[in-house]
């Protein structure tokens, strides 16, 4: 029942990687799962919901890819020394 | 505040054309700290600037119009600040009128800006100078004082934050007394300012993050209490509560914000209103908390199981206004009109979510604090 910031840290973390580590082109594509062959509705209807998911996991990926090393290293780091 | 255009471009005190090398020949004017008193400081920065018509009625009408001609068409940016300074008591005003060879000097300055040929370290030594030298240095430091408070602004909504804990006691009473006993309030709308909702201490239907920040540590504070009176009570227990419930707050707010981005709701709630209406749970939780000292198991469920009714009852009305009434402002789009159906079904889910969510985190929150009976179930706990 401990679930405590630490380790919210570490499951964030975790999820994270499994989201960045995903390739786009060379898998999420072939699956059908990728944010641009999704987009196949007009400019003025709402894009569908898979699309929305899509859209989120590629700017995850997009904009955490370059702190997730940081934050990689540094609890690599962490549980070396610490254990 | 007194925004100068052309403050970078010319020296500080390079406008001090006055080529006269006895002071006090001229009137010198006497600087405002010798003084003492109340003195507005700004005045100075442009001394030269400064509309002379105060003592320019007398001999000088002919050069009035000249002057100001030349003073506007030079600066054209401190135009505003000369409309500001009109001030009838200005220190020139001491300047003998019997000097129009002098009054006309200052308008040179406004046509040559670097009327400091040879800069003359005795000029600073003149109080106007120096005034006009601490002036600089206070426009900097003010400066810099706004541009680090944007920084810390981008971190740190302060200013968004300072709303939701713009309470008063009327509104924590009249809100608690809602969380506990919605049933019978009528109007829920929030009524709105220019371009937010008014300020909690006018509004009860106004979301607070007071309520929330108080019931949370008071749920910390409790916990331990109970834990206390059970003989299981550790000082690391606060700690860790404190940081099981936080990481749970957390968890909850980014579920609700990705499932308003997936569902596309278009609300005009914000993130902090999902904190703070995330937050009233805990009041309920710190009451069944007490409740169960007095009277166990029974006493902690049934009061667990009314206060989330009411809980979800003022969530689905508070949040039914501001969710489910987008609805009549997007039949007038001619793209929005579609999915208006479907969004209405998707508000109304999410709604659902939230309020069923509530009583199962404030549940999972309390129930390692009920006073345990048997041996195993300590074994259990936390």
């Amino acid at each position: 029942m401990a679930f405590t910031l630490w380790n919210l840290f570490e499951a964030t973390l975790l999820c994270l990687n499994a989201i960045c580590v995903l390739n786009e082109e060379r898998f999420l594509s072939k699956v059908g799962w990728s944010a641009r062959s999704a987009n196949v509705q007009g400019f003025g209807e709402q894009p569908s919901a898979k699309a929305q998911v899509f859209n989120l996991i590629h700017s995850i990926r997009t904009v955490v890819r370059i702190p997730l090393i940081f934050l990689n290293i540094l609890t690599i780091a962490f549980k070396l020394i610490l254990g | 505040m007194n925004y100068n255009a052309n403050t970078g471009g010319r020296p500080p005190f390079g406008r001090k054309v006055k080529r006269v090398s006895d002071v006090n020949a001229m009137g010198y004017t006497p600087s405002p700290y010798d003084q003492g008193g109340n003195v507005n400081v700004q005045q100075n920065l442009y001394p030269n600037l400064e509309p002379e018509q105060p003592f320019q009625q007398g001999e000088n009408v002919s050069l009035d119009p000249q002057m100001n001609k030349h003073q506007i068409l030079a600066f054209p940016g401190s135009a505003p600040y000369d409309a500001q300074t009109n001030f009838p008591s200005a220190p020139k005003a001491p300047q003998p009128q019997g000097f129009p060879g002098y009054n006309a000097q200052p308008q040179y300055p406004n046509i040559n800006p670097m009327g400091l040929s040879s800069p003359n370290l005795s000029m600073l030594g003149q109080p106007i100078v120096q005034d006009m030298a601490m002036q600089y240095g206070q426009q900097l430091a003010g400066a810099g004082k706004t541009i680090l408070k944007k920084e810390v602004e981008r971190f740190v909504p302060v200013s968004k934050l300072k709303y939701y804990f713009a309470v008063d006691t009327k509104y924590v009473l009249s809100k608690l007394m809602l969380l506990f006993f919605p049933f019978t309030h009528k109007d829920w709308s929030v009524k709105y300012e220019q371009d937010g909702p008014v300020q909690p201490r006018y509004e009860i239907n106004a979301p607070d993050l007071y309520i929330p920040t108080m019931a949370y540590v008071t749920y910390v504070l409790a916990a331990g209490l109970v834990l206390g009176m059970q003989q299981r009570f550790s000082p690391e227990q606060i700690g860790i509560l404190a940081s099981s419930a936080l990481a749970w707050c957390i968890v909850e707010l980014a579920v609700y914000s990705s499932t308003l981005y997936i569902m596309q709701v278009e609300t005009t709630l914000r993130t902090l209103d999902l904190l703070a209406y995330a937050g009233y749970k805990y009041v309920g939780t710190i009451f069944s908390i007490f409740v169960s000292l007095v009277g166990g198991s029974t006493g902690y469920y049934s009061c667990l199981i009314y206060t989330n009714l009411a809980l979800a009852f003022f969530l689905v009305r508070s949040l039914k206004v501001q969710v489910l009434s987008e609805t009549n402002v997007q039949e007038t789009s001619y793209y929005g009109a579609q999915q208006t159906s479907a969004g209405h079904k998707r508000r109304l889910y999410f709604l659902l979510f939230v309020a069923a969510v509530q009583p199962f985190l404030s549940w999972w929150l309390s129930y390692h604090l009920l006073p345990l009976e048997s041996a195993s179930s300590a074994s259990k706990a936390v």
